[in-house]
């Protein structure tokens, strides 16, 4: 065998496997989309739908639409959701938005107190910090549910059944994030911020007007990864959110699935819905991930 | 005292430990006058507190002990912006996402400065640095020392009393180090204000200073200009530190023969001994038997006779260097090496005996245990 036909069942292996792990990470998507638009709520068995149906969007979007009652008669009835599913949409970018936003804040301003402050237990804080995180949400959920209970009897608008509630609830969970951010803080020079001090910032200055704009990209980055982990969180939210009209995309998507009966349609549906806003924040995001921000400034 | 002079008394810098215990004494009660409108180098080694003391000059560091005053006024607890002075950073420390109009800006605006009162001093500090056409672009789109002029621009425009430069070359090319550095001595000509230059190099240290600093340990060893650093170190690590390649030194001790005085090299075999004459032969005549250190420059050294002075070596040739004009000579004595610089008229050999004569009008006598010229 000569090198260039090794090199030929090298190219050709290489793509082989490359176009098998492609086939993997896209098959299982097409096959949702698909389903979404299949007449009936079958599991999703093909890539291409054998009869186009819209009606599992249009129940999904709360549009009003006809089904076909009796087979035998022709008999027909209109369908419309009692809740539109829209509704949970918007409560899950509601939730998602508010969280990651309030996420950002304590990280970022946390993060730069680990990054750059003395005080005693840091180290011990940090670390701490990390092993609590190993512990799932989901086993501390009895306990949100009675700490929002008890603070529902004072404030109301944060109480069990509230947005405000889940959005406290998903606040704890930041030691991540502040991992993540302070680990980028440590990569940016003192001396910027030093700059900042001679040139007579107040170190909140130094921090809005210094580090910030410089850590964009980090930032953007946490709130992508925060967005996403709550537009899919089904477990807390599932046991915060009682009634349908308060609750979020996940917890409704599961309401398809009975014992008894799984609409495959509607929540492949609901789960094409979902990843819109996913997206789109990505692509916002994605204009801050510029890498080498920090390179310009200085020279190490 | 002038109204930019610069009084460092009794200046201490103690590092602390997470649990509070002293970890490290940087500074050790150095006490410096910088007179107004000076340009004064802090040298030395990395680790002997000149950074240190230029941070807390800034307002950067806390002050352990001791007092700095600049003008009239004691700043220890003032902040920084306070203080008057500007700060040049060794990694530029430019802000990344700002045009360099804004970076020389920031300051002004802060200081809530009117507004044509910011573009008249940025437009003439961009014109002395040769900044004005570039002034809306990002740092990134600059070469190493065009952002190293804008952090002396950044600088510039604060119309400080102090300018505190901490290692401002150490990041540039060699030969952008050479230009940028005369620019900075121009600019020093030019607003007359005091500096203070902190750097490792000595012949950043040599080429610029009005005077210079040496600092070991967090120890000042001699505050003196550039001549006098050279050509009468006060011990022996400033005779080391000082000079391309550094003065000699040889230990060994004092022997007596006669009337005349002869130092004598410690070494196993073969040690040499060097008749002395002049001035460090009175000094040699308290000191016989006692262990000595003899220092002599390179540059003392010639391959000719020197007029006004007998003492000659003789020893075999290590290895040359060749820079041009001139050679570097390593002479091999018992124990020691000894760089002799003569000038280039051949190819001098390995092991070849040459015979050196040495300017004794020049060379030093070191107490050994003090460290301390004699």
């Amino acid at each position: 065998m000569n090198v260039e036909t090794k090199d030929t069942l090298k190219r050709v292996g290489a793509h082989a496997f490359l176009l098998g792990f492609i086939a993997i990470v896209l098959i299982p998507f097409l096959m949702v989309i698909a389903a979404s638009f299949t007449k009936g709520n079958l599991a999703p068995s093909a890539l291409w739908p054998e009869q186009i149906s819209m009606e599992h969007w249009k129940y999904v979007l709360g549009i009003e639409y006809e089904e076909v009652a009796n087979a035998a008669t022709g008999e027909t009835r209109m369908i419309k959701a009692a809740t539109p599913p829209l509704i949970w949409f918007w409560n899950s970018l509601k939730v998602s938005i508010l969280a990651s936003i309030g996420i950002l804040l304590l990280s970022a301003t946390c993060a730069y107190a680990f990054a750059r402050m003395q005080f005693a237990f840091k180290h011990q804080l940090l670390n701490n910090l990390l092993i609590l995180q190993m512990f799932p949400m989901v086993l501390a959920l009895i306990a949100y549910r009675v700490i929002l209970e008890f603070l529902g009897d004072y404030v109301p608008a944060s109480g069990l059944n509230t947005h405000i509630g889940l959005v406290l609830i998903y606040l704890g969970g930041i030691s991540m994030y502040i991992w993540m951010i302070k680990g980028y803080f440590d990569t940016v020079p003192v001396s910027m911020e030093e700059s900042g001090k001679i040139d007579g910032a107040t170190p909140f200055q130094t921090f809005i007007h210094i580090l910030l704009p410089m850590s964009a990209p980090i930032f953007a980055v946490v709130f992508i990864l925060s967005f996403i982990s709550f537009m899919s969180e089904y477990p807390v939210a599932s046991v915060i959110l009682q009634t349908s009209e308060q609750w979020t995309l996940a917890v409704g998507a599961n309401y398809f699935l009975y014992e008894q009966e799984k609409l495959w349609g509607r929540f492949s549906a609901l789960a094409v819905l979902s990843g819109i806003p996913i997206t789109v924040i990505f692509m916002i995001c994605q204009r801050f991930l510029v890498s080498g921000m920090t390179s310009s400034g200085v020279k190490d | 005292m002038g109204d930019a002079a610069v009084s460092i008394k009794a200046l201490d810098k103690v590092y602390y430990d997470d649990s509070g215990k002293p970890s490290f004494h940087a500074v050790k009660g150095i006490d410096l006058e910088i007179k107004d409108g000076e340009f004064m180098v802090l040298v030395g080694p990395s680790g002997c507190g000149k950074s240190t003391t230029l941070r807390m000059l800034a307002g950067l560091e806390t002050i352990t002990g001791g007092t700095i005053s600049i003008g009239d006024k004691v700043v220890n607890k003032l902040s920084p912006k306070d203080r008057d002075i500007a700060m040049v950073f060794q990694n530029y420390a430019l802000y990344p996402h700002m045009s360099l109009y804004d970076n020389m800006a920031f300051g002004l605006k802060l200081k809530k400065l009117p507004k044509d009162e910011i573009e008249k001093r940025i437009q003439e500090a961009s014109d002395i640095l040769g900044l004005t056409p570039m002034l809306e672009r990002k740092p990134k789109a600059l070469s190493g020392g065009q952002r190293q002029r804008v952090a002396v621009g950044r600088a510039i425009v604060r119309h400080p009393k102090v300018f505190l430069f901490d290692e401002p070359l150490s990041n540039l090319d060699a030969k952008m180090r050479v230009s940028t550095r005369a620019e900075i001595s121009k600019l020093h000509q030019r607003v007359g204000a005091t500096m203070v230059y902190v750097t490792h190099d000595q012949v950043e240290a040599m080429t610029m200073g009005d005077r210079i600093t040496v600092m070991k340990d967090g120890v000042v060893m001699q505050v003196d200009d550039p001549l006098n650093l050279f050509q009468n170190p006060q011990n022996m690590f400033v005779a080391s530190f000082i000079g391309s390649p550094p003065m000699n030194l040889i230990h060994g001790r004092i022997e007596a023969d006669g009337d005349t005085f002869n130092f004598v090299e410690d070494a196993d075999s073969h040690p040499i001994t060097i008749p002395l004459s002049g001035e460090v032969a009175e000094k040699a005549a308290g000191r016989v038997g006692q262990p000595t250190v003899f220092g002599i420059r390179p540059e003392h050294t010639s391959q000719r006779p020197i007029s006004g002075c007998e003492t000659t070596i003789k020893a075999s040739v290590d290895i040359a260097e060749i820079m041009g004009e001139e050679t570097y000579v390593h002479l091999k004595l018992g124990n020691h090496i000894l760089i002799a610089r003569v000038l280039t008229e051949s190819r001098i050999a390995p092991e070849q005996t040459l015979e050196i004569h040495l300017n004794m009008a020049k060379a030093k006598l070191f107490d050994p245990e003090t460290e301390a010229v004699l």
